[in-house]
């Protein structure tokens, strides 16, 4: 077994663990992430597209929400082509406790949350399509982001300061010598080849599989996995977040992002991060909760259902499940449990990875007696290769409570925040509407060669960077094109035909998971044509005796095969 | 204006119906949102996919399964059909080759090989059987067009045993253009310019590859795809063949064009872009049905209908997130496998199939809807195509073959 040696071995390709390979590769400290699936793959990839304002937790988790509206500011600065300024509303609607909306705003000025009363009037004007019937109003500071982007991003900056990232690695061992971790083994799910590596610390950022990880160590982290099901609507009808104005609930929430709004979510405890189901009463009932907010929302077409697993973590003083923070917690285990070189970092919300890197950064630094500062909080990220540079700025906010963290990041002169027109003034810009590789999602050729370029292993790893296979058709006319593009890419480098031919069908396949659940009027139809076309034109089916896993893709590995099982 | 016939959809069962009705002197009428199957499938006639001899294996299943699509229409009604077709084709310009008792194998976009029976004869030249005689194919195509890319299916091919490469053309200079779909390509090779230009590049790959045949995107030409073909075998020395691309399908739109033709002489009338809301009807006769028209609903009168609205995906079935499938048109009662949670196959291209798209209209010998009870719902309305219960065209392999069956059977009764 080969074996090499860093400082700091990262579990977990999310937001956490990216974001502590960034941190601890600009203080000079040698960092290795290893990551089982692509970057994203686990919750990251599948929550709800939502930077908090912090609104959703002035009540019930103030910490939390102090939390969110200072990070919300400092990604706005150092991630602006990853946010949209969509800005947020809380709202009461018939169903609401008119009581709240009073509680709501005294808790977001105890908490720093800012917040401001809008008339109805005002509300309709902005998002003719809500609830007339709903009475009250508030204005905050939420935005949509694309985690995709962002997690991809980050972890360019950590490479670019020296960090080695290792996805499609899965952890299947931790070294423990007496009372200290000192190294684990990996295996490289593309060969089966086993890697040893040594190290000074361990940082587990696998999120809900933070107790599994630990378990390997020999110690005890209770992570309580709640499922969250999300459905994507082929619509923006809003083009700002809204809230329903209540303590955290399900299917209160709706967030536009890109092209979709997309309806959230539940939260179901399931035994085991790797085996859940969406079940079809769920998604009925987020649909039934969407006509609350916005009457006839669930006559629209639904594109996609997914699930992501919250990493909720349970102290072991807490008896009652429902007591469990949602704030993130550092665990060190050699005061909590004696075992030297790990610390684990769960909990939290996407909103503020930046801050809980940060912590445990600063934590392993101490330790290993660097003294350098966090500066990920002022330093931007850079932009990846599939991204293009846009000249247009979108206009800038200038009312509401975020319009003065809108003129600051603005006067920062950064990259400028994502808006709905991007990719299409892209496309006018370059004149390239002859060259679309993914039509509904206007993924150009240059930007799919870009994402083969960069690494993809697989289609999916193409579709997380552009965006293709993510619109209406899911995946109709550009799976094919995509594939062929892989196979003349890579050819030269050994990728054979089997292996693109297999990677098509591990797509397709991909794909068809996240239809089921919202398989019913147009989506069917559309599914339908899908059939037709690789089946009935392409022969898609009849390539299965030419399809090979390998040239660097993988594929049905059950490491990273979320399995969804019927209840 | 009074007809005989209304048939309800212009896919290619009710194209077959209403030419029947036509050519029996009916005035006759389709009626029809859009175009249907033709315009996204191959452009070929799938009778069934599974086997060596379809015609053999037809006339078993027909006697093994007796509500199947065939079984009602008949195997005597698919043989005088495929003659029909046939002529159909001839009359255009646009021969369709084949034999139901022996299934070609022809090559697609990804370098597969898929079973069918007929395919135009711009096709022909490409059936593996062909291809296998050890001389070197070329696939070609173009940068532009984004449905259709050579290596891919070359290298397939290759690892099948059939010797190919692929490359790509340089597009001859053509005025700018903001897209290069099939159609657009299509339409380019209908200038005469064009296809000298491709022909003198293909001349000069051939002459050095020693290529015996090049296979090319099924978009020469939308009218004249024969003669291009001739032109380009001649310029080159070697066979030319059409390998259908992803969806518009050229040769989908020159089978409908060819059928247009033949219907319009046998005096009937297409109109597209009706979308029929419901029927009225006393008893079990149908005596109208009424269509969205740009302000208001236009009623239709006619004394015999034909149904031919496609399945799920022509949108003559439409299911509900409650696990209910309607019927969009007449409203007519849908067979339906089970609950919404038994409607798909944990596989997308599982070879059973998803028992959703099995959902359809239950008819009687007489192609007539009968309800939950075996009743006849109208005696006046035969349904065809891909609307009927207990088939999964797609999957059996049996589209055109199931459309043209029981349209033709429409259109004698
Ligand atoms: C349904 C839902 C909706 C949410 N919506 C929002 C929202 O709108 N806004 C917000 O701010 N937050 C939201 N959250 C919370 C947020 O998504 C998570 O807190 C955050 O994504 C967690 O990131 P992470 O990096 O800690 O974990 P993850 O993203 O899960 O990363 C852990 C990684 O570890 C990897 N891993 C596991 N085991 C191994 C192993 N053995 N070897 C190698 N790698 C391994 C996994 O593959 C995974 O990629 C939501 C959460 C859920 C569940
Ligand atoms: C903010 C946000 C916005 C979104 N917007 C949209 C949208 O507009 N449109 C849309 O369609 N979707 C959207 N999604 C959902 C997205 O397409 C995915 O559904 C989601 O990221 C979960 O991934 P998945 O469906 O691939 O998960 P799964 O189906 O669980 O797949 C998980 C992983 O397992 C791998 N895998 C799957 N099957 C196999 C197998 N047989 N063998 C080996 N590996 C396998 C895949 O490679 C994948 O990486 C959005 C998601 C987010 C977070």
């Amino acid at each position: 077994m080969r074996t090499i040696e860093t400082d700091v071995l990262v579990i977990g390709g999310g937001a956490t663990g990216t974001g502590c390979a960034r941190d601890l590769a600009m203080r000079g400290i040698r960092a290795i992430l290893v990551e089982k699936g692509d970057l994203t793959h686990g919750t990251t990839g599948r929550y709800h597209g939502l930077l908090h304002s912090g609104g959703r937790y002035v009540t019930k988790d103030p910490q939390s929400a102090t939390e969110c509206a200072r990070e919300n500011v400092v990604l706005r600065k150092i991630m602006p082509h990853c946010l949209e300024d969509t800005s947020g509303f809380f709202v009461t609607t018939p169903w609401d406790d008119p009581a709240y909306g009073d509680v709501f705003v005294k808790n977001c000025r105890l908490t720093g949350v800012p917040v401001q009363e809008l008339s109805v009037q005002e509300m309709l004007r902005r998002e003719p399509m809500l609830n007339p019937q709903i009475s009250r109003v508030f204005e905050v500071m939420d935005g949509s982001a694309d985690s995709f982007l962002a997690t991809r991003s980050t972890a360019l900056s950590a490479e670019e300061y020296g960090a080695q990232i290792w996805t499609y690695h899965h952890v299947v061992d931790l070294v423990r010598e007496g009372d200290r971790v000192t190294g684990a083994v990996v295996e490289d799910l593309r060969n089966g080849e086993r890697i040893g590596i040594l190290c000074a610390y361990v940082l587990n950022a696998a999120g809900a599989w933070a107790g599994k990880i630990a378990a390997m160590a020999g110690v005890t982290v209770t992570v309580l996995p709640g499922k969250g099901t999300m459905v994507a609507m082929n619509h923006r009808m809003v083009n700002t977040v809204v809230n329903r104005c209540k303590l955290p609930d399900d299917g209160d929430i709706i967030v536009p992002i890109h092209t979709v709004a997309v309806i959230g979510t539940t939260d179901v405890h399931v035994p085991d991060p790797d085996v859940y189901g969406i079940e079809p009463d769920e998604i009925q009932f987020m649909l039934a909760e969407g006509d609350k907010l916005l009457p006839g929302f669930s006559q629209y077409r639904a594109l996609r259902a997914w699930a992501g697993v919250r990493p909720l973590y349970k102290d072991r003083d807490v008896v009652n499940d429902r007591d469990i923070p949602r704030t993130f917690k550092l665990l060190d285990h050699a005061e909590r449990d004696g075992v030297e070189g790990m610390l684990s970092i769960v909990g939290g919300k996407w909103t503020t990875y930046r801050l809980m890197a940060e912590e445990s950064v600063d934590a392993l630094a101490k330790r290993l007696g660097n003294t350098r500062p966090c500066r990920t909080a002022e330093e931007p990220l850079p932009l990846p290769p599939t991204e293009h540079q846009t000249t247009f700025r979108p206009p800038i906010r200038t009312t509401g409570p975020g319009a003065r963290v809108a003129a600051e990041v603005e006067a920062l002169q950064r990259a400028p925040l994502y808006w709905l027109g991007k990719h299409l003034s892209e496309v006018e810009r370059e004149q390239s509407f002859a060259d679309l590789i993914c039509e509904c999602e206007m993924a150009s050729r240059s930007r799919v060669l870009a994402a083969i370029d960069a690494g993809a292993k697989n289609l999916d790893d193409i579709r997380r960077d552009v965006r293709m296979g993510m619109g209406p058709c899911q995946g109709g006319w550009c799976i094919y094109r995509t594939t062929a593009l892989l196979f003349e890419r890579r050819g030269e480098d050994g990728l054979s035909q089997a292996n693109s031919n297999d990677a098509l069908l591990h797509f397709l396949q991909a794909r068809w998971k996240g239809l089921v659940p919202v398989l019913w009027g147009d989506q069917l139809r559309q599914a339908r044509l899908d059939e037709l076309i690789y089946v009935g034109v392409l022969g898609a089916d009849r390539l299965r005796s030419i399809a090979e896993q390998g040239g660097g893709l993988v594929t049905d590995n059950p490491a990273v095969a979320t399995e969804y099982v019927k209840a | 204006m009074n007809y005989e016939t209304i048939v309800i959809g212009a896919g290619l069962s009710g194209m077959m119906a209403a030419l029947g009705r036509a050519e029996r002197g009916e005035r006759v009428m389709v009626l029809a949102k859009g175009h249907g199957s033709t315009h996204w499938a191959a452009g070929c006639l799938d009778l069934l996919a599974e086997a060596e001899d379809p015609l053999g294996a037809i006339n078993q299943l027909v006697q093994a399964k007796p509500a199947h699509p065939y079984a009602l229409a008949g195997v005597a009604a698919l043989e005088q059909a495929l003659t029909r077709v046939r002529g159909v084709g001839e009359a255009a310009g646009y021969p369709l080759v084949g034999n139901a008792g022996r299934n070609l194998l022809m090559p697609t976009a990804l370098g597969a090989l898929r079973p069918t029976a007929f395919v135009p004869a711009t096709m022909v030249n490409g059936e593996a059987r062909q291809l296998g005689d050890g001389r070197p194919t070329l696939i070609v195509g173009l940068h532009e067009l984004r449905d259709f890319f050579p290596p891919l299916i070359a290298a397939n091919l290759r690892a099948q045993g059939y010797p190919a490469e692929g490359v790509y053309l340089e597009l001859p200079p053509v005025e700018r253009s903001h897209d290069f779909s099939p159609v657009v390509v299509a339409r380019l090779f209908e200038r005469p310019a064009f296809r000298a230009a491709i022909g003198r590049q293909l001349a000069v790959l051939v002459r050095k590859g020693g290529y015996a045949r090049v296979g090319l995107p099924a978009v020469l030409g939308l009218y004249n795809a024969v003669e291009v073909v001739r032109e380009l075998q001649a310029l080159t020395g070697a066979l030319i063949f059409e390998i259908p691309t992803l969806p518009t399908s050229v040769p989908g739109m020159r089978l409908f064009q060819a059928f247009e033709q033949a219907l319009t002489k046998a005096g009937g009338r297409i109109q597209i872009g009706g979308w029929v809301l419901r029927g009225e009807g006393s008893g079990s006769h149908l005596h109208a049905v009424f269509s969205e028209a740009a302000s208001r609903e236009q009623r239709h009168m006619a004394r015999r209908w034909v149904l031919a609205t496609g399945g799920i995906m022509g949108g003559g079935l439409r299911a509900e997130h409650t696990g209910v499938v309607n019927e969009t048109a007449l409203g007519l009662p849908v067979r339906t496998p089970s609950g919404r949670s038994d409607w798909f196959q944990a596989r997308f291209l599982d070879e059973a199939g998803h028992p959703v798209f099995r959902a359809g209209i239950a008819v009687d010998a007489q192609l007539r809807p009968l309800d939950a009870a075996d009743q006849i719902v109208y005696t006046n309305v035969a349904v065809v195509g891909s609307a009927l219960a207990d088939c999964d065209p797609i999957r059996e392999g049996c589209l055109e073959g199931i459309a043209l069956a029981t349209g033709f059977a429409a259109g004698q009764l």
